[in-house]
């Protein structure tokens, strides 16, 4: 993928400006549909984050509210709350980073060794199921069979074995979650990786058979290589949205773990901003976050570079 | 990765609550004028804005009739059948053919379009009158944007818990009619019907001492909830209510229904409505002219000490100490929970046809009102007597808002009358049919009349009644007088009160309301609640106190 | 499997080999391939039998439970493990709802065209931006790149969009959502991994870039192009958040999973302590099983659709062969 055009041998250096302009003009109209609805969509609304830098009362209006600087900063920053969010969002951003992001891979590589296509489009169009539930659903389903009076404990009650506590039990909570996530998303977040491989040609494992080599050297060469793109891709995303780590699933189950274990950047937002009106506290964490998110989308494309990968643009 | 793949992800309930109640407040920024309006009505005002007062003559006579408690408590009239040859309670066509739009919040799913249900009802009031009922539970959201985009319609439902969202005291005036040279004193007995409303009813209809709303529903026993116990199940082993006096006679109770092997816990949460019982303020309290939070009593701190033990006891269902209130309902149809809190909205014939589906025995029953130690008398927080307002458009004429006024006489008339019959059940023989004297609905019915659909505008006062479950209407009756006495009025009850936002969120105190929870369900001491207590009281509690101290307490007084 | 091995050369009787080819390659392990070992298939098993079992069994309880009568639920006290009793009076109550059908058609519609829109400007987009050291592309990169981590909100997104004029209107309820950055960026991965070779030959044959995207770009990449419209294609299918925005007192342009939505709504009742004159009417049915009714029609159309993407996963490379 890096070896470039014969048409374009040199680097930018070489090339003037308009040269380039003549070359790239129909590659840069076909961005011009996506940038305008981004432009209108995405940028003209971006007004709104203003109220961060207000006391926002929406009895007056975001034009008429009390202009109060960085205060809600300053006091967001000596929020013991918001450091307690903090930390639970980045240990499970870090959890879900070792035991989650490696499992659709996986699972895609598995599925891809299944010889049997009947097997395989089963598996395959069962397994993607679960992400259509909404999480009040998982959680539903979680509590019906793991919870306290669960089918599992009350199994277990019965044969007067004690119970198992995991659903409410905040000191395996980041646990609890990356398997409800990994349960829920791996069967789709497989998707993206079998269109990787069906991109592979077949060819380069034929020639690679014929040299002699194994069924693991061919997924180190071949297979590994051939997804390496889209792997880096979802590794620099996830990396860069290391603050974002789910809402709905961390709503749903806070009040059966209590708030200390289940406050994530996201939900804090929402429950000391906007569920009981500090609009501009909730803004004001919303802005960290978006700040933070894209320093670390930056460095995680500096750390592709540093391991010679391209990542989300070239260096 | 996952985020990028879920943005749209669906049918989550519980994100679009969230993004509803992120987005409804920030959007009336863009509708309401940007002056604030007084925080609460004046005594006089109040006073000179509100209708008169004439019982309805036309009104059938109710089997099981009000009881009254103090103030203006009383309970509902009950009735335990229908009549049989409906009286008229309006003479004519109330509407002169304007055409209006009105929408109200549904709780269900939406009928056709211009269904023979509607076309009935058109007739019936002389008006083209197009009702759009609208998704009640994201209702929060979606009328901000209505009034952000200014596309509120003629005559619409703004129920009053939702106030705050909607910023009600911001759009009266500027966008809803003021109403009060309709309406107010005598002006109203225009309209028999809704000149038979209580006057507390209409009392959260004044904003700025001028009437708007017209009260839906209004009753003289709107209470929060109460503590239900399966009758059934519990009169099986010799357990009556009146055998329950105070907290530990419930925690005893606990020890001897638990049965867990079995999958039996005796409670699902109790807290909201039980705390009562340790007489912990409703929000205020005013001791020798200052006010108390609820956070700063003795009270409040014995109530979380008892319902800590009780979590901690092993009597409470898993799922509830889990915080699962979604199943809370069929775990007590099925009998897994035997004692929980609940709106009394809960107490009517669907629920025992219900809870029968699975237990044919099944039976509902409220514990009365109970003081934690058993002695001195119990207290029942009074909550709204009309949480259902309806609102006119501030760009109708004085004629359109004479026709829509005359149409909600039309809609307010009281319980078994043809008018009545007409809003709630359609047409006799195409949308109901009379099974054993009682209207019922034919499939046609069933699709295309949702009875909150024209009760959202205006409506006579709540009764009591289900037909075909006359043991029901009995048991609530007898539990509604029986407790009837011990419904007090709280401090600032039915002031419409509007507190800017740094006041509001100081109101919320969601760290200390955490804590209170984690507290409730067994996770959290007592110990830990005083000191998100303290830490709330030395900054946001305090600001909370003097706002209301200097602009409520003050200048208005308590409203009594 | 001499077919199997010809794939590559270029012969007369290529179609007719590569059809026999495609059969073959769906059912049996390649010639080149070692066969496994015990432990090997024992343990693929056992993950893969592991977990189909923790997904089959919750789609079971949900399909029992949408089929459960209101007794059988009640007595459950929750989601059904057990058959009790069984009715299929709430699927004929929603199906028999008119309503539904109009709004079939409203999502149908919503679907197609929104994938349409979405995918012509992804697709685009993603092109523009796949051609090493082009001009701009690090700049617009960074425009889009940006808007995953940064917005405004949802309420300066609502005043834009009715600013527009889009209350009340189709296109609010696609173009503020038509531009997904993933998707592009997903696009673009692939892209970039497009045969250089195929690409230059296609240039010394004086196409320009539009050509090289529709005859030899897309045609290769037929995986990731079916891959994201489902994604794109899911979203819009499931999307309700901006019809509560932009039409929500508009019952008849509702779509289905509004409509759906308001099934489940109803289960949840009435808040507040209002007690007569509700609730006295349509309450035969289970709230319970009409959730769960609603989750499995909303994955009806899913499993009606995924075989089709499905398809594009496994012949990617062999359909790129030959156009290629």
């Amino acid at each position: 993928m890096s070896t470039a055009a014969p048409k374009r041998p040199a680097g930018p250096a070489r090339l003037t400006w308009r040269t380039r302009l003549r070359r790239d003009k129909s590659l840069l109209l076909m961005t011009v549909p996506a940038v305008v609805l981004l432009l209108v969509f995405n940028y003209v609304p971006l007004f709104g984050i203003v109220t961060a830098f207000q006391e926002y009362d929406p009895l007056v209006g975001v034009w008429h509210s009390e202009w109060v600087g960085f205060d809600q900063f300053q006091q967001l920053f000596g929020d013991p709350a918001f450091w307690a969010s903090m930390k639970n969002t980045l240990y499970l951003s870090f959890v879900q980073l070792v035991l989650f992001f490696p499992i659709p891979i996986a699972l895609a590589l598995l599925l891809n060794s299944v010889v049997s296509e009947r097997i395989r489009n089963f598996f395959q169009s069962v397994v993607y199921l679960p992400h259509f539930f909404s999480w009040v659903l998982a959680v539903t389903i979680f509590q019906q069979m793991l919870g306290g009076a669960g089918v599992l404990n009350q199994f277990l009650r019965q044969h007067d074995i004690g119970t198992w506590d995991i659903m409410t039990n905040p000191h395996t909570f980041a646990l609890l979650v990356t398997s409800q996530a990994i349960w829920k998303e791996a069967g789709w977040g497989i998707i993206v990786f079998l269109a990787a491989l069906s991109a592979i040609n077949s060819e380069l494992y034929e020639a690679a058979a014929a040299d002699g080599a194994g069924r693991l050297r061919r997924m180190w060469h071949i297979t590994l290589p051939g997804l390496r793109g889209v792997i880096v891709l979802m590794l620099v995303l996830r990396l860069g949205n290391a603050l974002s780590v789910g809402f709905e699933q961390f709503l749903v189950q806070r009040d059966a773990v209590g708030h200390e274990a289940a406050d994530v950047l996201d939900t804090f937002s929402f429950y000391y901003g906007i569920a009981t009106g500090g609009y501009s506290y909730g803004a004001a964490a919303g802005l960290f976050k978006s700040v933070v998110s894209l320093l670390l989308i930056w460095g995680a494309n500096k750390l592709a570079h540093a391991f010679g990968e391209d990542g989300l643009y070239r260096r | 990765m996952r985020s990028g793949l879920n943005r749209r992800s669906f049918l989550t309930t519980a994100a679009t609550v969230a993004g509803a109640a992120a987005m409804a407040p920030l959007l009336s920024a863009c509708g309401g004028g940007s002056d604030k309006k007084a925080a609460a009505n004046t005594k006089e005002g109040l006073k000179a804005a509100l209708p008169a007062y004439v019982p309805n003559a036309n009104a059938v006579k109710p089997d099981i009739a009000s009881v009254q408690g103090a103030g203006d408590a009383a309970t509902d009239p009950a009735y335990l059948s229908y009549p049989a040859s409906p009286p008229t309670s309006v003479s004519g066509v109330p509407g002169k053919g304007g055409s209006y739009t009105a929408i109200t919040p549904l709780w269900g799913t939406a009928p056709p379009v211009g269904n023979s249900f509607y076309q009935a009802m058109n007739k019936a009031l002389g008006v083209e009158l197009t009702v759009k009922p609208t998704d009640g539970i994201n209702y929060n959201t979606i009328i901000p944007t209505m009034t952000a985009a200014k596309k509120l319609p003629d005559w619409i439902n703004l129920p009053s818990w939702l106030n705050s969202n909607f910023n009600t005291g911001g759009l009266v005036g500027t966008q809803l009619a003021d109403l009060t040279p309709y309406l107010s004193g005598d002006n109203i007995k225009k309209y028999p019907n809704l000149a038979a409303l209580p006057t507390g009813a209409w009392q959260h209809g004044v904003w700025g001492d001028k009437l708007y709303g017209i009260p839906c529903f209004s009753t003289g026993f709107g209470i929060p909830g109460a503590t239900f116990y399966r009758r059934d199940i519990l009169e099986a082993r010799g357990i009556t209510a009146d055998q329950i006096k105070s907290a530990d006679d419930l925690m005893n109770l606990g020890k001897e229904l638990t049965d867990a092997k079995r999958g039996v816990w005796a409670f699902d949460d109790v807290w909201t409505y039980l705390q009562f019982a340790w007489n912990v303020p409703m929000k205020w309290r005013v001791d020798n002219g200052k006010l108390v939070h609820p956070f700063e009593t003795q009270e409040f701190l014995e109530a979380l000490d008892w319902h800590n033990r009780l979590a901690t006891s092993g009597y409470m269902h898993p799922d509830a100490l889990a915080g699962d209130v979604s199943n809370g309902s069929t775990r007590f149809y099925s009998g897994k929970t035997l004692i929980g809190g609940g709106g009394l909205g809960a107490w009517n014939l669907s629920d025992q046809q219900s809870g029968a589906a699975a237990d044919p025995n099944y039976r509902r029953g409220a514990f009365n009102a109970i003081t934690a130690d058993g002695k001195g008398t119990p207290v029942i927080y009074m909550g709204a007597a009309a949480s259902m307002i309806s609102y006119l458009n501030a760009g109708l004429k004085p004629a359109q808002i004479e026709e829509l006024l005359a149409v909600a006489n039309y809609l307010a008339a009281p319980y078994g009358t043809a008018e009545y019959t007409m809003v709630n059940y359609g047409v006799e023989g195409v949308h109901h049919t009379r099974v054993n004297g009682a209207p019922t609905f034919t499939e046609e019915g069933k699709k295309d009349v949702q009875v909150t659909t024209y009760s959202f505008l205006a409506a006579s006062g709540s009764v009591i009644s289900n037909p075909g479950g006359e043991q029901v209407t009995r048991d609530y009756a007898g539990w509604s007088a029986a407790n009837v006495k011990y419904l007090t009025k709280p401090p600032f009850w039915g002031m419409n009160l509007s507190m800017p936002q740094a006041i509001a969120s100081a109101d919320a105190a969601q760290n200390v309301n955490d804590t209170i929870k984690d507290c409730y369900h067994g996770k959290k001491k007592v110990s830990d609640v005083q000191d998100a207590i303290a830490s709330w009281r030395s900054g946001p509690g305090e600001r909370l106190k003097q706002w209301m101290t200097d602009n409520v307490l003050n200048k208005y007084g308590t409203g009594q | 499997m001499t077919n199997v091995l010809t794939m590559g050369t270029r012969g007369e009787k290529r179609r007719a080999a590569t059809a026999a080819a495609r059969r073959r390659a769906r059912s049996a392990r390649p010639p080149w391939d070692e066969p496994p070992t015990a432990v090997g298939q024992a343990a693929k098993g056992l993950t893969l039998g592991g977990m189909l079992a923790v997904i089959l069994v919750p789609l079971y309880i949900i399909v029992l439970t949408s089929f459960s009568t209101p007794g059988a639920i009640n007595r459950a006290g929750g989601l059904v493990i057990w058959p009790d009793g069984l009715t299929t009076e709430t699927y004929r109550q929603m199906l028999s709802d008119s309503t539904i059908i109009t709004a079939l058609g409203v999502s149908l519609g919503i679907t197609v065209v929104g994938t349409a829109v979405s995918m012509a400007v992804s697709v685009l987009c993603a092109y523009g931006l796949s051609r090493p050291r082009s001009l701009g592309h690090r700049f617009v990169l960074l425009l889009l790149i940006i808007t995953m981590f940064i917005s405004g909100g949802l309420i300066p997104s609502f005043l834009v969009v009715t600013g527009l004029g889009g209350y009340g209107q189709w296109w609010a309820l696609i173009l503020p959502s038509a531009v997904s950055v993933f998707n592009i960026l997903v696009l673009r991965a692939f892209y970039q991994e497009t045969s250089s070779e195929l690409i230059d030959a296609a240039r010394m044959d004086g196409a320009g870039e539009w050509r090289i995207l529709w005859s030899v770009v897309l045609p290769t990449s037929r995986a990731v192009t079916a891959v994201t419209a489902l994604f794109y294609a899911v979203g819009y299918w499931n999307s309700f958040f901006n019809v509560m925005l932009y039409m929500p007192t508009d019952s008849e342009k509702w779509p289905l999973q509004y409509v759906l939505l308001t099934y489940v709504n109803r289960a949840n009742g009435l808040p507040g302590s209002v007690n007569s004159g509700f609730g006295q009417t349509h309450a035969q049915t289970a709230p319970l099983s009409l959730q769960m009714a609603v989750v499995v029609l909303t994955l009806v159309p899913l499993v009606i659709v995924y075989p089709f993407v499905q398809k594009h996963l496994r012949t990617g490379v062999l359909t790129g062969a030959i156009k290629g």
